[in-house]
């Protein structure tokens, strides 16, 4: 994998509060954060970072930007993450959360016709304990160590982290993926990275739902690696109404609520298990099963 | 957001797709004052769907029938909703009926075209031949005609309709859409096209870029749903609300810091066979430093809700926050342990306890029971980071202080399990 510490990183929306304050954790984090984005706010400084009005102004002090840290207005993000594209940037973490879905699908146009890799919408980043901080996570709360773990959840990710540091298994990387309904890098593309990455040693992924269940599962039939991949889902038992996501169901659900809602999480545990993934009903279950399929 | 029909139809005139003409009509006395000739259809102008087999949709000849049938329909509650507004719609002759629609698919990142040739009420018959197209690329005509000759359309209707679909595009589009659907689109006998009821609803997340929406005069329901979604997105300092699931017969309560806090805890006292009464979401935000005292306010709001959920034996406060806030939890509930609401809240009566919860549950009674005071006060369990434990705890029987979470909810399990 290519994040070090060395990468020069942009703060596009460096003047919201959040970008400022994360900024500067990320910065005490060794981030190399050369330079921050405002329109209209030009030539001033946000802490000690310096200020540009445009991505492209920003190349006039440096050689050049490898990742920008998008933390725009939700309306604002399309725009944002274009200009980066523009100025050639091929890594961009979209912190923003919550930007309209029309606006998503455009972005990954671009980030496809220019190999781009986005992280988001929503995304909390990602951390590799003691090397990169481009997050908004605690990145302490993290140990060093060979499990990759990627997450839709922040907190999840503490809790995980909690057990595996008990269990002295630290982490290779955490990469948050972010909760909108449409998002870059999914989960099938970062079970291909983190296989091809030498440091990471087993895989385990946290959220409420997966969404790519038949994309794993082909994955995981035709994958070269034996790296463990646990998965571990939270909200299983909470009664919580379905999030529809294919036209069809939408529309049949919409025209006919007498039609009754298959509860599909079970059929997708059941379709990741015999696929080899392990499933973990309980943050403190995933150290045991990790360890278990090590020894195997 | 979902429009109503009356508000859809607007939309619909905006781009050119044929309506009938109509008006909008908000007390039955009103309707001397109609201006299109009878006979009129009248539509109660609810959200949920299927009001024309429950009564909703009166066919009227003239004013007096008008009259009865506008007070009926004002009277009958579709799935739990009154109309605000009846819509009165000149009659139209149909021959054909189709159903159209665009949504946004989340698994395919792209919009879908979606027709039958058999549109209307009988929803079998037109799942059996709903034909779909994806318009993964940029839209063009060609895509609309696609769909159009799925159907089975053939003649000048392959061009009329798909005219009508990139119309609805134009507005999906533009306005942020989630779906848009038109059923029936009816066509008489001379092939000609009218959108006799439609569908909208907009992306929430896209709400507050779309004003001219706020043109569509807006129901009472929907400008307090519009300012839930625009207010939501401005992060306040600190907030609490109730999630959605709960049961009548459950003893613990859960308070979380985060939603996803709270969908783990739920589910570790159900793998344990214990179902929570309900759980609060008492949120922060990210990094200002003097929250601590509108934290305790919230917090001693939210231990007032609780107080009038019977047969509460516990209450698990699972809390991943900084330390100041964990130590701020600590001291709020010891001190509500000793006196109560009532003494802590005295100088703050007004700003309190008055506000109204918008998605309260059932279970909460609005009235507390005068013998609430003599029902034994529940006990707290705390689950805070380990660092955060304030040196000195004021243990006591009724305050348990856990680092992990799985030790917090086994504590709660004993607690409700004891008698």
């Amino acid at each position: 994998m290519n994040w070090t510490s060395q990468d020069k990183v942009i703060v596009q929306g460096i003047t919201e509060p959040q970008a400022a304050f994360y900024a500067q954790q990320m910065k005490a984090g060794s981030t190399d954060i050369v330079a921050g984005v405002s329109p209209g706010n030009g030539g001033t400084e946000v802490g000690d970072i310096p200020v540009f009005d445009l991505v492209e102004q920003v190349l006039t002090q440096v050689d050049k930007i490898d990742i920008s840290l998008i933390f725009v207005d939700s309306y604002q993000v399309l725009d944002a993450a274009r200009e980066a594209i523009a100025a050639g940037i091929r890594h961009i973490i979209i912190f923003t959360p919550e930007v309209p879905p029309l606006d998503t699908i455009e972005i990954i146009k671009y980030a496809k016709a220019s190999d781009t890799l986005i992280l988001g919408p929503g995304s909390h980043g990602i951390v590799i304990p003691q090397q990169v901080c481009l997050s908004k996570l605690q990145s302490q709360a993290y140990q060093s160590g060979t499990i990759g773990t990627i997450t839709t959840s922040q907190y999840l990710s503490y809790e995980v982290a909690t057990e595996l540091n008990q269990a002295d298994l630290g982490h290779s990387i955490v990469v948050s993926l972010g909760n909108d309904r449409i998002i870059g890098s999914n989960l099938p593309q970062w079970l291909e990275i983190l296989d091809r990455d030498p440091d990471t040693k087993a895989i385990v992924s946290i959220g409420q739902r997966i969404t790519e269940t038949e994309e794993i599962v082909t994955y995981c039939q035709e994958r070269d690696y034996d790296k463990p991949i646990i998965v571990y889902l939270a909200g299983l038992k909470v009664p919580q109404e379905q999030i529809f996501r294919d036209a069809q169901t939408i529309i049949t659900n919409h025209l006919s609520a007498s039609i009754p809602a298959v509860n599909r999480d079970r059929q997708t545990i059941d379709r990741l298990k015999k696929a080899g993934i392990k499933i973990a009903k309980k943050p403190s279950d995933i150290p045991r099963l990790i360890q278990k399929a090590w020894s195997k | 957001m979902e429009l109503l029909e009356y508000q859809a139809k607007e939309l619909f005139r905006m781009v050119g797709i044929p309506i009938l003409p109509s008006q909008t009509i908000k007390d039955s006395r009103k309707i001397k004052e109609l201006q299109i000739p009878y006979p009129v259809v009248l539509k109660s102008q609810v959200r949920s769907g299927g009001r024309g087999k429950a009564g909703g949709v009166r066919f009227v000849a003239n004013t007096i029938d008008a009259i009865a049938a506008a007070r009926t329909i004002f009277n009958l509650s579709i799935l739990g909703e009154y109309p605000e507004v009846i819509l009165a719609e000149a009659h139209y002759n149909t021959e054909r009926e189709f159903f159209l629609a665009i949504v946004l698919d989340y698994n395919l990142q792209c919009p879908v075209l979606l027709g039958s040739a058999f549109g209307g009420m009988n929803v079998d018959s037109l799942l059996t031949n709903l034909q779909q197209v994806v318009v993964d690329e940029e839209f063009s005509l060609f895509y609309a005609r696609r769909l159009a000759a799925h159907m089975g359309l053939s003649g000048k209707l392959i061009c009329s309709v798909s005219e009508i679909i990139a119309k609805m595009y134009r507005l999906f589009r533009d306005k942020d859409l989630d779906l848009i659907e038109i059923n029936p689109l009816g066509v008489n006998n001379k092939g000609e096209l009218m959108a006799l009821d439609g569908k909208i609803t907009l992306n929430d997340d896209a709400l507050a870029r779309q004003p001219v929406l706020e043109a569509l005069s807006f129901t009472k329901q929907q400008k307090q749903l519009n300012d839930r979604i625009l207010t939501g997105k401005i992060l306040e300092r600190v907030r609490w609300r109730w999630l959605d699931w709960h049961s009548r017969a459950g003893k613990v309560a859960i308070i979380c810091n985060s939603f996803d806090s709270a969908l783990l805890t739920w589910d570790l006292f159900k793998q344990n066979r214990v179902t929570p009464a309900g759980a609060v979401l008492l949120e922060t935000d990210f990094s200002e430093p003097d929250i601590l005292e509108s934290y305790r306010d919230n917090l001693l709001d939210v231990l007032t809700q609780l107080e009038t959920v019977k047969g509460l034996k516990t209450i698990l406060i699972n809390v991943w926050d900084t330390q100041a806030i964990g130590r701020e939890i600590v001291e709020t509930v010891s001190s509500y342990c000793q006196q109560g609401t009532s003494s802590i809240l005295a100088s703050k009566e007004e700003s309190v306890s008055t506000k109204v919860r918008a998605n309260e549950p059932d279970l909460v009674n609005k009235q507390k029971s005068s013998d609430s005071t003599t029902i034994a006060r529940p006990r707290f369990v705390l689950r805070l980071l380990a660092d955060e434990h304030p040196e000195a705890l004021p243990m006591s029987e009724t305050i348990y202080l856990f680092d992990g979470l799985e030790a917090a909810v086994q504590k709660a399990i004993a607690i409700v399990k004891s008698n």
